[in-house]
């Protein structure tokens, strides 16, 4: 009986790690979206990165569909990919949602002012709001949430006018919070996360466009 | 959704798959983004420091915050696949 017992403990000790494990993998796989920023800093002159700065992440976005459309209809089993959810057994996996979100802001030619605060919201903010909710209360999660999804937008808004900044980032911070705590089964928050402030931006540059405000300049120049 | 829905996929059998997978990736995982962020850091030392133009001083900030948040989030996790592969 003992011997049970100690196998059954050992066993737990061993799932737990596991889990452990998984979430620390999920968090980084999430800070390491921030790299695809480097997008930016590519010459923009050079006709071949051009089409790689195309064509290299809509590859990788097509890459994870089809993989996740193979896992769906069970012609790949779900035990090889590493850090799934239990949600996601019968859907596609949030990293598919995670990269097509960015691909959107990159490819769409969002401007950078706007794209880079969204990605840095999906890729550093997310991250941190899901490690709140693991130690503390989940009312901190969505204050700490705004609060670091605010510092992301005034950093990339910094050239602006002070009111614009600040009406920019109030604005992004709130709807990548909402994008965030708004749950679907069919649509995750890593997408909402990055579109949701993406579209409100959209909708105050062009407004700001065509009021004849003025806009600030990139804050990443290509090489 | 509940926080039943919010467990992960647990499989005992493919635990050397896992590990596999997560060696496999974590050089890239940990590497590249430092190797962005000193781009970033290079750049602006090159066109922004040393010829006294603020207008880079947002790549400055860029590559603070994608190497901080890297790294805090990296030594935990290469801490639990250290732990993980001794077990």
């Amino acid at each position: 009986m003992k011997k049970i017992v100690g196998q059954s403990r050992e066993i737990k000790k061993k799932i737990d790690s596991l889990e452990f494990d998984v979430h620390w993998y999920r968090r980084v796989f999430h800070t390491f979206g921030a790299t695809f920023l480097v997008y930016y800093i590519l010459p923009s002159d050079i006709e071949w990165l051009n089409l790689a700065k195309f064509w290299v992440p809509l590859s990788i976005v097509i890459f994870t569909i089809i993989l996740e459309y193979l896992r769906i209809s069970r012609k790949i089993d779900s035990k090889h990919f590493f850090g799934l959810r239990m949600y996601e057994k019968n859907r596609a996996g949030s990293y598919v949602f995670f990269a097509v979100g960015i691909l959107l802001l990159l490819l769409l030619r969002f401007p950078q002012q706007i794209a880079i605060p969204c990605i840095l919201c999906a890729c550093i903010a997310d991250p941190i709001m899901g490690e709140v909710r693991h130690r503390f209360e989940k009312k901190y999660v969505y204050i700490t949430g705004f609060i670091v999804c605010l510092f992301f937008f005034m950093i990339t808004w910094y050239k602006a006018a002070i009111w614009l900044m600040l009406l920019i980032s109030i604005v992004g911070a709130a709807g990548a919070v909402i994008g965030e705590a708004k749950k679907f089964w069919w649509l995750d928050d890593d997408f909402m996360i990055q579109m949701l402030p993406a579209i409100f931006l959209l909708i105050i540059w062009l407004s700001a466009q065509y009021i004849g405000i003025a806009l600030p300049e990139p804050i990443i120049y290509p090489w | 959704m509940n926080d039943k829905a919010m467990e992960y996929l647990k499989n005992d059998e493919n635990k050397a798959k896992i590990l596999r997978t997560e060696l496999i990736l974590t050089p890239l995982l940990v590497a590249l983004p430092v190797v962005v962020s000193f781009l970033f850091l290079h750049h602006w030392f090159e066109n922004g420091y040393s010829v006294g133009n603020p207008a880079f001083n947002g790549e400055l900030m860029l590559a603070f915050i994608i190497l901080v948040s890297n790294i805090a989030f990296d030594i935990p996790f290469v801490k639990t696949m250290i732990r993980y592969r001794k077990k």
